[in-house]
């Protein structure tokens, strides 16, 4: 028996050291390419999104306009599922020829896109030829920029906004122009609006709302200037300005005023367009579509503050494009002529139009395909307006940490637990401890 | 059976049928609604119409997907089935030394979560230069544990006269396998295959690492599609797709009914 | 009936050439080869992660040792996690087979239009999970799905559904033991189709009531299905993901954070590949467990035919 021991032992210890040299091995053959892949004669850049639905078809005529501008370059879209599946995907065939030539990421990706080491910054090509980005909403460039680098090329950027029923405003006297500003007249409006079956305000489930609450009180969500100066190694988003946020959902529901609507963004519109909520947050994204499909008259608004606080504004939100490193110059030049491509004031009015995300170049805005939709759709306006009004700072720039998507469960789980009557402030701080767990792991690898 | 008993089983049957049938009819409902309908919380479309199936059509390559997912489910089923008689047949006739420890060996495979697996195959595949290939979708499944157990318990079944018998009339053991263990075994061997072609169809996260290519990817690549982040998704063009890739499953179903269960009975060991 | 343990008292004396080693390893070689570059090495791999952290691409880059084990053996989330797993096995897999027993017995009777039946009893077969998750997800919304219109109409007071941590995990349960129900009503009814009918005539002759033959009959003489189904379901249950991640994404506050997706969402959200193998390792070893003791305890009662 012991000595069946000792040999199975021993197996062990001979599998763990083939394992390991297979690991080693496999990062020493990055097999980098220098050839850059023809197709026709034309230079390809695989161009992988997570864009589904309406917004791949969107992305498609892009890709198909573009390869009829012009004969040098084929771009090739291909959908990679949702961000986390084409990131994992990334992960495992960057730095071979495998690799896309551009990939799109989540903005909460940003720092880890970064420390990946896989990416080539379009910084190197605005600097190569003296690009001028003058034109770009630094509101939306800022979020990817790291000490003055601009990383990333902005692709599908939104903010939240506040959405509410018109038609329920008017019923319930309230002045339907005029959207509540503050929390307090949050607070007055939803008690006025709450009815019958209808429940004043509410808020998804969803991480991203509260970051933006809180910067939009000019609050940071981690140290470091929310991870801008350094790697970050603490949460801070316990502080007086998440408190305000969360005292807000906690007063809110207690009161019967705030709707528990979930984590799925489709239920949160469904909720309000049949009139079970009169008020909610939404992206700027969705703006369009629940404009047009709702059976009443929809208004939009400013995110709110608490009174007395100064408005800051907004952190963009959605994703961007990333260029891959280690592949052929040629390629990540034809990469670049997309992006160039893509940031043109008409193909941005086109994509603005089309999806409701912003367009990063502020010429867009004058086109007459915006403005006609702009005439159709106020609401639209009223995103853009927001976004401009926004303050730079550290607080609305967005905070770059690499455990982001973990750190937004933490918050997910905090607010759940405000429904079930936890007591606002022991939530956050437990959010807080968790995410700073999740920090010290991860600064722990560097 | 008295009229009595008759109409009651009816009864039963008609409840239980509605209630199982529901969520499908209720898809099948959304599949006709227009834009907002559906978050409006309609339950009959205000008109129905086929729009929504033309552009889940003219959304994603619905008919290729429905094409690939087919002939991956198929492969797998068919290898699957042949790996694990084969396994199962040598755990059961052929005596040799470490048949219990490579048996344990194989039952614990049944147990290593998929997550673990995902993204060192995907390496391995992307090493044999097996993405975007039918062989890349459906070779790492061929191989099952649970389907081995399942076949050996069948084949236990089988008397081992029987083997003794057609060793004397100089039959080898390859011969016993297809002329005699197969014949006898076909209701589990229906059983696994219908659970493998089902599993397979079912695969979203592998079949996605593995392809790039439009034209390799299957079904469920293609519902997930068609359904958007952030922006609200067209519901009614989802369930078009749902109830299109369905239909097929259907039909089959409610043709094969009959023979099915004929060919359930008629492969039993009596 | 013949207990399976026949052959093996039976020795075959090799009378061909070919050693019979040689000959089962050859049977067995086409699984062999697959489980060992697709299951064994990616395990071991697992195993070996676990005792380290990764870096972006999932390298291992620093040895922790057994940190992610105690972190995760001390840790409160992951407690939850393996009781939402237990308890979703418990509300899963023996409701369902005994509703899917139900419909096949409902099913087996000879009348008129009874394809019609099966058929339906059967669909939820062709539905797969991402699809059919979408529509409980309809189903399900407080504010404008079935679940809350029914409630309404027979005058019960609203209910949170999946928002609720007290009920999310059960109605989860519901929609997967629907999925699940057309595979194993299908099964079932191939398994009650075997059973000889002299059987069920003479027990006629004899006068018993249908419940007498249902437990003496049926019951024993389908059992080797039934052994397959609860394997199936077990397997089925501990691997739930699909539903999960659309339907909850396990929440609210993790109350449906089953063990299988709290590796996916550290895999492949969170990145932490280590203290996802280290979970995948603990899975398995607990699955392990409980299949040894399954068949331990199944094999005895099983009755072949």
């Amino acid at each position: 028996m012991k000595m069946k021991w000792k040999v199975f032992l021993l197996m062990v210890v001979a599998v763990f050291a083939l394992v390991a040299c297979g690991e080693k091995k496999e990062e020493g053959s990055g097999e980098k390419s220098t050839e850059a892949p023809k197709v026709d004669g034309k230079t390809e850049v695989v161009f992988w999104h997570a864009m589904s639905g309406q917004l791949e078809e969107v992305v498609n005529k892009l890709v198909s306009d573009f390869n009829a501008s012009q004969d040098k370059i084929a771009v090739k879209a291909v959908f990679q599922g949702t961000y986390e599946e084409a990131i994992t995907k990334f992960n495992t065939v960057a730095g071979t020829k495998d690799a896309p030539t551009i990939m799109q990421t989540f903005e909460v990706g940003t720092k880890y896109m970064i420390d990946t080491g896989k990416i080539e910054p379009v910084q190197k090509f605005i600097d190569a030829e003296k690009y001028d980005t003058s034109k770009w909403e630094k509101n939306i460039t800022n979020y990817y920029a790291v000490d003055g680098v601009q990383y990333s090329m902005p692709f599908n950027s939104s903010t939240p906004i506040l959405m509410y029923n018109k038609d329920a405003f008017k019923k319930a006297g309230l002045d339907p122009e005029n959207p509540p500003k503050t929390y307090e007249e949050l607070k007055v409006a939803a008690k006025a609006l709450t009815t019958g079956d209808q429940k004043g305000f509410s808020i998804l489930n969803y991480g991203w709302f509260i970051e933006e609450l809180i910067a939009a009180q000019g609050g940071l969500f981690v140290n470091e200037e929310n991870g801008r100066k350094g790697d970050a190694t603490e949460a801070v988003f316990n502080g007086k300005e998440g408190q305000n946020v969360f005292n807000l959902i906690s007063d809110m529901y207690k009161d019967g005023t705030f709707y528990n609507t979930g984590q799925n963004w489709d239920d949160m519109r469904a909720a309000f367009q049949s009139g079970k909520i009169a008020m909610y947050l939404d992206s700027s994204a969705g703006v369009r579509g629940i404009a047009e499909q709702a059976p009443f008259e929809v208004g939009a608004g400013y995110l709110p503050v608490p009174e007395g606080t100064d408005w800051q504004g907004v952190i963009i939100g959605g994703a961007s494009l990333w260029m891959a490193n280690g592949i052929a110059e040629e390629q990540q030049q034809a990469a670049w002529e997309f992006m160039k491509y893509l940031t043109s004031a008409e193909v941005q009015a086109q994509w603005h139009v089309n999806t409701g995300y912003f367009a990063i170049n502020t010429d867009a805005y004058n086109q007459d395909i915006v403005k006609t939709e702009w005439e159709k759709y106020p609401q639209l306006k009223v995103t853009v307006d927001q976004l401009g009004a926004t303050k730079p700072s550290t607080a609305t720039q967005g905070a770059l940490i690499s455990v982001f998507p973990e750190a937004r469960q933490k918050v997910v789980n905090a607010m759940e637990s405000l429904y079930q009557g936890a007591n606002p402030e022991e939530a956050l701080n437990q959010a807080v401890k968790d995410t700073n767990q999740a920090l010290d792991m991860a600064n722990r690898k560097k | 059976m008295s009229i009595w008993k008759k109409s009651f089983l009816y009864m039963l049957l008609s409840v239980a049928a509605f209630i199982m049938f529901f969520p499908i009819l209720y898809a099948f409902l959304i599949s006709f609604m227009q834009g907002g309908e559906v978050l409006q919380g309609k339950i009959i479309p205000s008109d129905f119409s086929f729009t929504n199936y033309e552009s889940a059509v003219q959304k994603v390559p619905l008919l290729r997907y429905l094409w690939n997912s087919f002939v991956v489910s198929t492969l797998i089923m068919v290898g699957q089935v042949l790996f694990c008689c084969l396994a199962a047949f040598a755990f059961t006739f052929i005596q040799f030394k470490g048949r219990n420890v490579l048996f344990l060996i194989f039952i614990s495979t049944m147990m290593i979560p998929w997550e673990a697996t995902m993204v060192p195959n995907f390496q391995t595949v992307r090493a044999l230069g097996w993405t975007d290939t039918y062989l890349g979708l459906s070779v790492p499944f061929f191989a099952m544990a649970f389907g081995t157990f399942l076949l050996r318990q069948q084949f236990k079944t089988i008397p081992m006269e029987m083997y003794e018998a057609t060793q004397v009339a100089g039959v080898n053991r390859f011969q016993f396998l297809f002329k005699v263990v197969l014949p006898v075994s076909k209701t589990s061997l229906v059983t696994l295959a219908i659970y493998c072609f089902l599993s397979a169809w079912n695969m979203y996260l592998w079949p996605l690492l593995v392809t790039n290519d439009e034209r390799m990817r299957t079904v469920q690549i293609g519902l997930k599609q068609m359904q958007s982040q952030e922006l609200a998704t067209e519901w009614g063009v989802v369930m078009a797709g749902v109830v299109m890739v369905i239909l097929p499953t259907l039909i089959l179903l409610f043709l094969g009914q009959k023979r099915l269960q004929e060919g359930l009975t008629r492969g039993a060991v009596k | 009936m013949i207990a399976g343990k026949a052959q093996g008292q039976l020795k075959i004396k090799a009378r061909r050439s070919m050693p019979s080693f040689v000959e089962g390893l050859l049977y067995l070689l086409p699984s062999i080869l697959l489980f060992s570059v697709f299951l064994f090495y990616p395990m071991l791999k697992t195993i070996y992660l676990s005792f380290f952290l990764t870096d972006a691409q999932g390298n291992a880059e620093l040895f922790v040792g057994l940190e992610h084990y105690s972190n995760l053996l001390q840790s409160t989330a992951f407690r939850t996690s393996m009781k939402a797993t237990l308890l979703f096995v418990l509300y899963t897999v023996p409701a369902g087979i005994i509703l899917a027993l139900f419909l096949a017995l409902l099913a087996n009777q000879k009348l008129k239009g009874i394809g019609f039946f099966r058929t339906i009893f059967s669909s939820t077969m062709g539905m797969s999970v991402a699809a059919s998750s979408v529509i409980w997800l309809f189903m399900y919304n407080p504010a404008i799905g079935l679940g809350n219109m029914m409630m309404k109409t027979f005058g019960m007071s609203e209910m949170q559904w999946l928002l609720s941590p007290d009920t999310a995990l059960i109605s989860v349960a519901i929609s997967t033991i629907w999925m699940n129900t057309g595979f194993s009503f299908m099964i079932l009814l191939g398994g009650l189709h075997n059973i000889d009918s002299h059987l069920y005539e003479s027990g006629k002759i004899a006068g018993v009531s249908d419940f007498y033959t249902l437990r003496k009959i049926t019951l024993p003489l389908l059992s080797p299905t039934l052994l397959f189904i609860v394997t199936v379901s077990l397997i089925n249950s501990f691997q739930t993901f699909g539903q999960i991640d659309i339907l909850t994404k396990g929440g609210p506050m993790e109350s449906t954070n089953v063990i299988v997706y709290s590796i996916y969402k550290d895999a492949f959200v969170n990145f932490n590949i280590g203290s996802a193998s280290a979970q995948a390792v603990l899975l398995f070893a607990f699955i392990l467990i409980v299949t040894i003791l399954q068949f331990k305890w199944g094999e005895k009662r099983v009755h072949y035919q």
